[in-house]
């Protein structure tokens, strides 16, 4: 009998759900084991509806996309009481996404730059009837109500989507595996202690070799390997957006300790090569970092 | 005792993003106000200040995963405009067909997955069978064909960008993997095929506009301004000039994108996080402009490949020039899937889209403000970073498609709100029987 599921995208890009199309015709083989009770990217079904669902009636319940908004909140909630088995799907859902970089400032001033100053607006306000209103900061869904399952990636890849729902739909495990993206990557690699680090847009990179030890910074040695090392294959450096592996909680503090054996220069000299920290350790992983969580209490005391 | 009444439809569905519709009736029925609620955003504008402006283009693209490539190539433009920093000419011909291919596969979902379903199900079916599953259920060939155009799109999107969704390879300076002789070799191969499923899409869409016809030209028809790319008069969406058309179809601007300020306006609206853009010189809401395909079908004199050419003329025929039928977008829709079928054909027989100088090496960052604009599936994209003298983004300012379209799409719903509410013309409408039985 098919499975009932659910997919719900809170503020995302929705490329986790182009994934999930991207399948393609993959499709054909899963969408007659698949009920879908809720899917506002492809099916008419109403916030109403979903509500009105029995409790823990939906089988499987994707959530994509992180709480930027209080309606945010609200669908996460419905989506927990309804699911029996909630999936934070998407790096958004399971570590707050790209938006959690806004986390570095306050709610009020990132409205202010929107909805105010930005160069071509003409009557600056902030937007309120029948707006939901904004959380003070981004978190993690899986800090805000419990989850079952994680499929991180930014977005997962359409084979990693379909071995989660397989393995749900076949009653079995899914783990996350407790490799890293250098695992994965054909470039061959010498562990060469690196003196210096180039930027991507400088010089030619080698196709052949490591790009971190050409002195690129691939953050492949600290991402969990989902992603078949999609990136380093075409000569781009990996940013991390998977995650960290398994058992490690704030990706950014551990690339830069691991960072610290294989480089030969001190604290400063590469505080000099990252002057953006927090854009190039947590690209979507910043809303679960201890940094961010200290910087928003911070501001919460500011305005209070 | 009165009538009024608030009708709140939550979520809008089969749309990319977070929106709601509040429409306000007042007395018999009469519709005093109808909001497109847009009750989401992320902040970009401002979370892209202090990163390292070669990195920003990975970031920004994030704004949409159904369509990144767009916002790659927007982003690029503009950290390259503001470095003063030209691409070598191969690595702009892997940018056009990397664009192209996105078109492709974008305009393929929203042609199937977004809109078919009101045409092949009819708009009265219950919301269960509304659905591109229940095509590719009931109507397996033409699921087939959806997911096959789709497929090429992305897999050809992916051989260029390393991953079909957030493509990576695009940098200021050019592209950092050449594209390779295999996948070239495997594209021109399936080529056939995706010409053949082209000619199936526009068989299908012909039969969907004649069923249908009465609703194109009756429905929510609003005259607005319009704004899109050219290259010399030419349909563009990679590299040209703006143009703003105005309701009487007269182009009644013409510039470089880094004008854009002069041109530009964005109503911030009190009940949508979406602002509202429009031409500035004509003043809000009277300047509102829809981009988008329709607007790029309106703004350009031509199509520069010859079955695009072919299928405006008999479009043009039909519609006139300019077209202010909202439903007539699905139709333009095609005509640009066309158009991006065969200018990627000529890109995959160009011997320089094989090359592998694709990348400059001495590309140095500066202080300065650039500019990028490309045509995305939903309308004019325009990045506009300023960045300091080590190339850290300082400032931004995004106008994504989207939003060019928000003011036109409430213009178009209080049309079709009058159209339902207070003169019941859909009762009156000739509908077709639905494919989908």
């Amino acid at each position: 009998m098919a499975k009932r599921v659910a997919f719900t995208q809170l503020t995302s890009c929705w490329g986790c759900d182009q994934s999930l199309v991207d399948l393609h015709l993959g499709l054909l083989d899963v969408i007659p084991e698949l009920e879908i009770v809720y899917w506002p990217a492809v099916v008419d079904y109403k916030l109403k509806d979903l509500e009105n669902l029995p409790d823990q009636s939906i089988e499987f319940g994707f959530v994509e996309g992180s709480c930027r908004t209080k309606e945010d909140e609200h669908l996460l909630k419905v989506m927990r009481e309804k699911s029996q088995t909630l999936i934070a799907w998407g790096s958004c859902s399971c570590y707050g996404g790209v938006q959690g970089l806004g986390n570095q400032w306050s709610i009020d001033e990132l409205m202010e730059r929107k909805f105010k100053t930005a160069d071509t607006v003409t009557n600056g306000r902030i937007p309120e009837e029948n707006m939901p209103g904004f959380t003070d900061h981004i978190k993690a869904n899986t800090e805000i109500v419990p989850f079952e399952l994680r499929i991180p990636g930014c977005p997962p890849t359409p084979e990693n989507t379909l071995e989660g729902l397989t393995a749900l739909l076949q009653g079995e495990e899914y783990e996350l595996p407790n490799k890293t993206v250098c695992d994965e990557c054909p470039k061959e690699r010498e562990h060469k202690t690196i003196t210096e680090f180039h930027r991507t847009h400088e010089g030619k990179i080698d196709p052949d070799r490591c790009l971190l030890d050409q002195g690129y910074l691939c953050l492949g040695f600290a991402t969990i390997s989902l992603c078949g090392a999609q990136c380093p294959k075409v000569n781009t450096p990996c940013k991390g957006c998977f995650g960290p592996p398994p058992g490690v909680i704030d990706h950014g503090a551990k690339i830069i300790s691991a960072l610290g054996s294989v480089v030969d220069m001190d604290a400063e000299e590469l505080r000099e090569y990252f002057p953006d920290t927090i854009g190039s350790f947590y690209f979507t992983d910043y809303a679960s970092s201890y940094l961010s969580k200290i910087t928003s209490r911070k501001k919460k005391e500011e305005t209070t | 005792m009165t009538d009024e009444r608030t009708i709140r439809i939550e979520p809008v569905t089969r749309l990319e993003g977070h929106g709601e519709l509040t429409i306000k009736l007042g007395k018999g029925g009469k519709v005093k106000d109808v909001q497109f609620n847009i009750s989401s955003t992320r902040f970009f504008e401002k979370f892209l200040e202090g990163r390292l402006a070669e990195e920003v283009p990975r970031i920004a693209e994030r704004i949409c995963g159904i369509c990144p490539v767009p916002h790659l190539l927007a982003s690029v433009k503009a950290v390259e405009a503001a470095w003063d920093v030209n691409p070598p000419k191969p690595a702009e011909k892997v940018r056009r067909l990397f664009l192209n291919a996105k078109q492709l596969s974008s305009h393929g979902l929203h042609f199937f997955a977004l809109a078919a379903p009101d045409f092949l199900a009819g708009p009265f079916a219950d919301p269960s069978q509304r659905n591109v599953v229940n095509i590719i259920k009931s109507l397996p060939d033409v699921g087939k064909l959806a997911l096959q155009i789709m497929e090429y799109g992305q897999d050809l999107v992916c051989a260029i960008g390393g991953k079909s969704i957030h493509p990576v390879t695009a940098t200021p300076g050019g592209m950092l993997n050449p594209f390779s002789e295999e996948h070239r070799d495997n594209f021109l191969e399936r080529m056939e095929d995706l010409k053949e499923w082209t000619t199936d899409t526009v068989k299908l869409a012909k039969k969907v506009v004649d069923d249908y016809w009465d609703v194109i030209e009756n429905f929510a028809v609003v005259p607005t301004y319009y704004l899109g790319m050219h290259y010399r008069g030419n349909y563009e969406i990679y590299d040209g000039r703006l143009r703003v058309m105005n309701p009487e179809g007269e182009i009644v601007e013409n510039f470089p994108a880094k004008r854009y300020r002069k041109y530009y306006g964005e109503h911030v609206p009190n009940h949508s996080y979406a602002t509202h853009i429009y031409y500035k010189p004509a003043g809000y809401p009277e300047g509102v402009w829809r981009a988008n395909s329709l607007a790029r079908i309106n703004v350009a004199d031509k199509m520069p490949t010859p079955l695009a050419q072919e299928a405006l003329e008999e479009f043009r025929e039909k519609l006139g020039r300019p077209t202010h039928a909202t439903f007539a977008y699905h139709w333009a829709r095609v005509i640009e899937m066309i158009q991006a079928v065969e200018e990627m054909e000529k890109l995959l027989q160009d011997p320089d889209i094989v090359s592998t100088d694709v990348k400059l090496s001495d590309v140095e960052p500066k202080k300065g403000n650039g500019v990028g604009v490309v045509e995305a599936p939903r309308g004019t994209l325009l990045h506009h970073y300023w960045t300091d003298e080590r190339g850290i983004v300082t400032k931004t300012n995004l106008v994504v498609a989207t939003n060019n379209n928000i003011g036109g799409i409430e213009k178009s719903l209080m049309k079709a709100a009058k159209q339902v509410f207070e003169n019941k013309e859909h009762e009156n409408l000739n509908l077709p029987d639905p494919m989908i039985k």
